[in-house]
């Protein structure tokens, strides 16, 4: 493992926007036989344009990076390749030869092998069988041989440089482990094309590291691999060229060293940083303070302060805390020592109840499991935090719950017919305009936000962002924690970057250090 | 117009069941008009349908919640013993009796919710072995045989009426008012919609997770202990194994009702006409002396359509929203 | 590691039974001398008979993912139809046609389960439960409610033959096992085999685990839900006659009721309910428990009336010592 290359480790917060290691620019991947080409490929779905002719081209032994914002069309792109959507229009050449009409069975037996966020493996079974059964279900086979499945695991731990027990069952492992079992997988079955969707969202700074040196062993093998992935530093630490993606739109394409930060951004947004950065009137009226919040094995000694109008940004890497901090904040995991100020005065967070009594909001990271019940309405979405505010003498007030509901449906522009559809029928930037508007609900004092525009859309993103700027002008306080860097930089006029449970730097984000 | 499609799907569902009474009442009307539209056999009806309907109250509230309960018909039971013994053995005054019973639901319900709000262990699990748990500690107090021959008055609650019309209608419908109530204008009741439709997300919204399963499931241990008062009433007698078809029944009464077997959903109408339906088709059998089990395999093919037509309904619905 | 992996083996779910087997027969030998018999064995190994064979046919239903109810009605159409045809249709006196009808039977409702869960799409515990009214209620509809006591004698046959006689020399009591028991023992060593040795049983286990993942790697998902709810349905057909020739009683409701001790036994047996984990050790041992604690709580001195509040206690206690187990275990891999 690299050391030199963990993003935060540099002397400069802002080393991992500078140009240094890029793998990619020494590789002379011009040699190198293409192993993947699309030509103008279009899809639609319903009139909705997901695709508007994309180009690609990937070579083997090459590290290629898909990026863009979310709902710019990576995931139908993925599904394209590996045959389970057919385009509309354009052209797919694997190996020199044009395929049409493919399903996914030709794209895997053409060794296109897409590992999905969730790795599609099977949690009660060994490592062993994980890596192996798919092989013996494609060769037909009625019995089960435990030593070849064995050897077919060992074989493919050892191509990919893999330590696992074989005999582990999988659900004792940690995430990473389980993206290893699917990549040894990938091998045994022959991949010679590698897509990897949004692989490090969920791996601490250790296991990304681990994660690169077994993709640079298989690129060495001349395997083409794929990443979709939109954070800057990694890009920069492991792609050899990259291909931005737009609203479905082909953008640009080329090596890793034709791009700096600027080009990135302005291709990945369409905009460019500065003409959008939250610049609050400077205050010194301090919303909320944390001092030497601690939370054994999670972080330690956290410490910062926010003031009237501040939208403040936590960063770092998986398991470096943040996310830890907002769970502990608002009571899932309370913290164990430290003081917490909220409005100047001294508050005491034990449970979840003690957070909701202190005016505390909090969106959660993955919206569909811990922050909507899908199959209720918007209307019941909206109220399920401050349900009690609505119950008057004998009963629940439904005439206040509607009006209040509809206000907000309003507020926050939701794109749906009335407040009674359930909120699986909403887009995801609708559905997390609810979740907000759940908060909102309960007045907040300090709204706390993990991920708060993950899987929304461009458009949506943005009025999410204007909404928080506005809520902060208000005098909330206002906290997004977040890996999307561009975000942060654009929306939080402080930022604090966390490494392995502690704060690495306090930062106001002035323009003027980035020297773009 | 914005109202209507509020509860749609449950609008659809409860038109279904309605549409199922009317044709029933059609069809005995053409059959056996005079015999089934009397004031008597209107009467019969009555008598029998609140026992297992206020024990279906509870399984719909533990299956909103996201659960189930499988534990009802011993929380009845026990609850049954312990209220006949108390009158028969101890000279308790009735009403004390009574309440001692719905305690003893109250108690079980909440221990069935204590074990599976704090340890997580899932609710299908813990009330099959509060079932035995319960009907054991209610053949245990009897030792075997039934408590038979309370007083005229306790009998009086399940077989008497007030001119014609029997008590435990007015009970049924005092039931059914309190948790319709509960289950739609208190936070309680949102609450355990909220639970029942993503138990993470609940806890995310600061819903107390523990406190909403043991007071759903002590709710339910109520039910079951009042529909206990009623049962021993209606038989004059008390023993751990009355009403042991009970559990399939009221699971079908709910399932038919429109409550989604996942949680989350469905409303207390639409069980509500699920309990008169089942009442009108079971009365309908016996008017035309057909066999009772025939009742019993009508019941499971209807919870086959019920499910089935359900599902259709969904995929209309995803289909028109997509 | 390795001493990792000793202790893992130690605190294991069936080793755990073991312990408790253990003393519960301490408890009971110190009590009444008498147990420490070779008839002790053989009793329990008779009584474990019907439990262990539904233990069977629901840890296969259970490891795929779904659950059945039904059994208990199908194995009750399955031991009474032909009964009822024997006594009072046609005499076919022939143990072929008895089982092979049970058999018929069984898999005709096992397909009907099959149908519902995997093809319609139902929550399994509904449309089994469904499948048991079916099944209860149509066959008393048709064919009344009767109990035939007496068996044809090809079948009497079978009731005579014992595998094992044993004289106690304390009691001087006579012991017998049936050859019937070889059932469940060879059916339990089949199962086992094809559980660890052949894809379908490897299926089993990952549609139990993961269906969508399943459907990604190329099993066919429902084709192996179907086997799991028409081996339970045909097996229980077997199970239910073996019941009917050492009871000598066939009735439309002696079985109903079992699904929930069964069920119990497999939770106990280390067969998550969720799916995906279990075999046929862990639930050996556990029937093995549950029929001891059964058997044995006169010696113990409790009251026949107590009994069945007892077993509950210990059933839920089992369920609630497994699923502590289980999260103790998904948290010691965490960390």
């Amino acid at each position: 493992m690299n050391e030199s290359e963990t993003p935060y480790g540099s002397e400069t917060v802002w080393g991992f926007f500078s140009k240094k290691e890029r793998p990619g620019q020494n590789m002379g991947n011009e040699e190198n036989k293409v192993f993947l080409k699309l030509k103008g490929i279009k899809k639609s779905f319903g009139g909705v344009h997901a695709l508007r002719g994309v180009d690609l081209e990937i070579r083997e032994g090459e590290i290629h990076c898909l990026a863009g914002e979310n709902g710019c069309g990576k995931s139908t792109l993925i599904k394209a390749i590996s045959g389970v959507h057919e385009p509309d229009e354009g052209e797919i050449w694997i190996n020199g030869e044009k395929v049409e009409h493919m399903k996914p069975i030709d794209a895997i037996n053409r060794g296109i092998q897409v590992i999905y966020q969730d790795f599609a493996v099977f949690p009660n079974l060994t490592v062993a069988e994980n890596i192996a059964l798919n092989g013996e279900v494609k060769n037909r086979k009625k019995f089960v041989n435990w030593k070849e499945i064995h050897q077919i695991a060992e074989r493919g731990m050892a191509q990919v440089g893999a330590e696992l027990d074989p005999d582990m069952p999988l659900e004792q492992l940690p995430v990473a482990g389980k993206q290893m079992v699917a990549i040894c997988r990938a091998i045994v079955n022959d991949a010679k094309l590698l897509i990897l969707d949004e692989p490090t969202t969920a791996l601490t700074e250790k296991e990304v590291g681990k994660l690169w040196e077994v993709l640079r062993g298989l690129k060495k093998k001349g395997i083409a691999i794929m990443i979709v992935n939109h954070k800057l530093d990694e890009i920069y630490q492991i792609a050899d060229s990259l291909t931005i993606l737009r609203n479905g739109k082909y953008i640009s394409s080329g090596k890793i060293s034709e791009y700096n930060d600027a080009r990135f951004m302005k291709d990945m947004t369409g905009r460019d940083l500065v003409e959008t950065k939250y610049d609050p009137a400077p205050s010194d009226e301090e919303v909320f303070r944390v001092d030497h919040l601690t939370l054994k094995g999670r972080f330690e000694d956290v410490s910062f302060s926010m003031n009237k109008g501040d939208i403040l940004g936590l960063t770092g890497l998986l398991g470096s805390g943040r996310g830890e901090i907002g769970e502990a904040l608002f009571g899932i995991t309370p913290p164990e020592s430290g003081d917490i100020y909220l409005n100047g005065k001294k508050i005491e967070i034990h449970s979840v109840a003690d957070a909701i009594k202190n005016k505390i909001g909090y969106v959660p990271e993955d919206r569909l499991t811990q922050g909507l019940f899908m199959e209720r309405s918007i209307e019941d979405n909206t109220i399920a935090s401050s349900i009690r505010d609505y119950f008057h003498g004998m009963s629940l007030n439904e005439k206040e719950m509607r009006e209040a509901s509809e206000r907000w449906l309003k507020d926050l522009s939701i794109a749906a017919p009335s407040i009674d559809p359930p909120v699986r029928t909403l887009s995801g930037g609708n559905a997390q305009k609810v979740v907000i508007a759940k908060w909102l609900n309960t007045h907040p004092k300090l709204f706390i936000l993990n991920g708060p525009t993950v899987g929304v859309d461009v458009g949506a993103k943005a009025e999410i962002h204007d909404i928080l700027r506005g809520l902060a002008k208000q005098g909330i306080g206002i906290i997004i924690i977040s890996d999307d860097l561009p975000e942060l930089l654009q929306n939080c006029n402080k930022i604090v970057i966390m490494n392995k449970g502690k704060v690495r730097l306090v930062t106001d984000n002035k323009i003027d250090k980035l020297s773009l | 117009m914005k109202k209507k499609t509020a509860s749609k799907k449950l609008n659809d569902h409860i038109k279904v069941l309605i549409l199922m009474m009317v044709f029933v009442l059609i069809l005995m009307a053409v059959l056996k008009g005079p015999v089934y539209y009397s004031v008597n056999n209107f009467r019969s009806m009555i008598f029998q349908f609140p026992e297992y309907g206020v024990l279906s109250f509870g399984m719909m509230v533990c299956m909103i919640a996201g659960g189930i309960d499988l534990s009802l018909v011993g929380i009845m039971n026990l609850g049954g013993v312990v209220c006949a013994l108390l009158i028969k053995n101890a000279g308790v005054p009735i009403p004390l009796a009574c309440l001692a019973s719905v305690a003893v639901g109250a108690g079980c319900g909440a221990l069935n919710g204590l074990i599976i709000g704090s340890l997580d262990i899932p609710a299908m699990l813990v009330t099959l072995c509060g079932l035995e748990v319960y009907s054991g500690l209610a053949l245990a107090i009897t030792g075997g045989p039934a408590i038979n021959g309370m007083s005229d008055s306790f009998k009086n609650i399940a077989n008497g009426s007030i001119g014609s019309i029997p008590y435990v209608l007015f009970i049924f419908i005092g039931v059914l008012i309190v948790v319709a109530f509960i289950m739609k204008h208190t936070v309680f009741g949102h609450e355990v919609y909220f639970l029942g439709s993503n138990k993470q997300a609940a806890r995310y919204s600061g819903i107390n997770t523990l406190r909403t399963t043991i007071l759903a499931h002590t709710m339910s241990g109520i039910l079951g202990g009042i529909s206990g008062i009623i049962i021993t009433s209606h038989l004059n007698s008390a023993k751990s194994s009355n009403g042991s078809t009970y559990t399939l029944l009221s699971l079908l009464i709910v399932v038919l009702g429109g409550i989604n077997p996942d949680g989350g959903g469905g409303t207390v109408a639409g069980v509500t006409f699920s309990i008169v339906l089942l009442q009108l088709i079971a009365n309908a059998f016996t008017i035309m002396h057909a066999p009772d089990t025939l009742k019993t395999l009508v019941n499971g093919c209807l919870l086959v359509a019920a499910l089935i037509l359900d599902k259709v309904m969904q995929k209309r619905d995803m289909q028109k929203n997509s | 590691m390795n001493s990792k992996k000793k202790h893992a083996w130690l605190t294991s779910n069936q080793m755990i039974l073991v312990y408790i087997i253990a003393v519960f027969s301490l408890i009971v030998g110190i009590r009444q001398p008498a147990f420490w018999d070779f008839a002790t064995v053989l009793n329990t190994m008779r009584a474990a008979i019907f439990t262990m064979c539904f233990a069977l046919c629901e840890m296969i239903v259970i490891i795929s993912g779904g659950i059945d109810v039904s059994f208990p009605a199908i194995g009750c159409v399955a031991m009474y139809v032909p009964m009822y045809i024997i006594n009072r249709v046609a005499p076919i006196d022939n143990a072929w046609f008895a089982f092979g009808l049970a058999v018929l039977i069984g898999l005709a409702f096992g397909l009907l389960n099959g149908f519902l869960v995997a093809i319609l799409n139902l929550p399994p515990l509904i449309a089994t439960l469904a499948t048991s009214s079916i099944a209860s209620g149509g066959v008393v509809t048709i064919l009344g409610t009767r109990e035939f006591t007496v068996l044809p004698s090809s079948l009497q046959a079978i009731y005579n033959t014992n595998l094992i006689t044993y004289t106690s020399p304390k009691t001087g009591f006579q012991y017998v096992l049936n050859v019937l028991v070889l059932v469940p023992i060879i059916v339990c060593l089949l199962i086992a085999w094809m559980l660890k040795y052949t894809m379908l049983g490897r299926g089993l286990y990952v549609i139990g685990g993961n269906k969508t993942a399943a459907r990604v790697a190329g099993f066919n998902v429902k084709k192996l839900q179907f086997a799991a709810y028409v081996w339970s349905g045909v097996f229980v057909g077997v199970a239910a006659m073996i019941y009917n020739i050492l009871m000598h009683s066939a009735t439309t409701s002696a079985l109903m009721g079992d699904e929930m001790i069964t069920i119990a036994a497999c939770v106990i047996g280390g067969v998550r309910i969720t799916g995906g984990h279990g075999g046929v050790g862990g639930v050996v041992l556990s029937v093995i428990l549950i029929t001891l604690v059964q058997n044995n709580l006169n010696m113990l001195g409790i009251p026949t009336s107590w009994q069945r509040f007892v077993v509950g206690i210990v059933l839920l206690l089992g369920t609630i010592i497994t699923s502590w187990q289980t999260k103790r275990s998904m948290k010691m891999s965490q960390a």
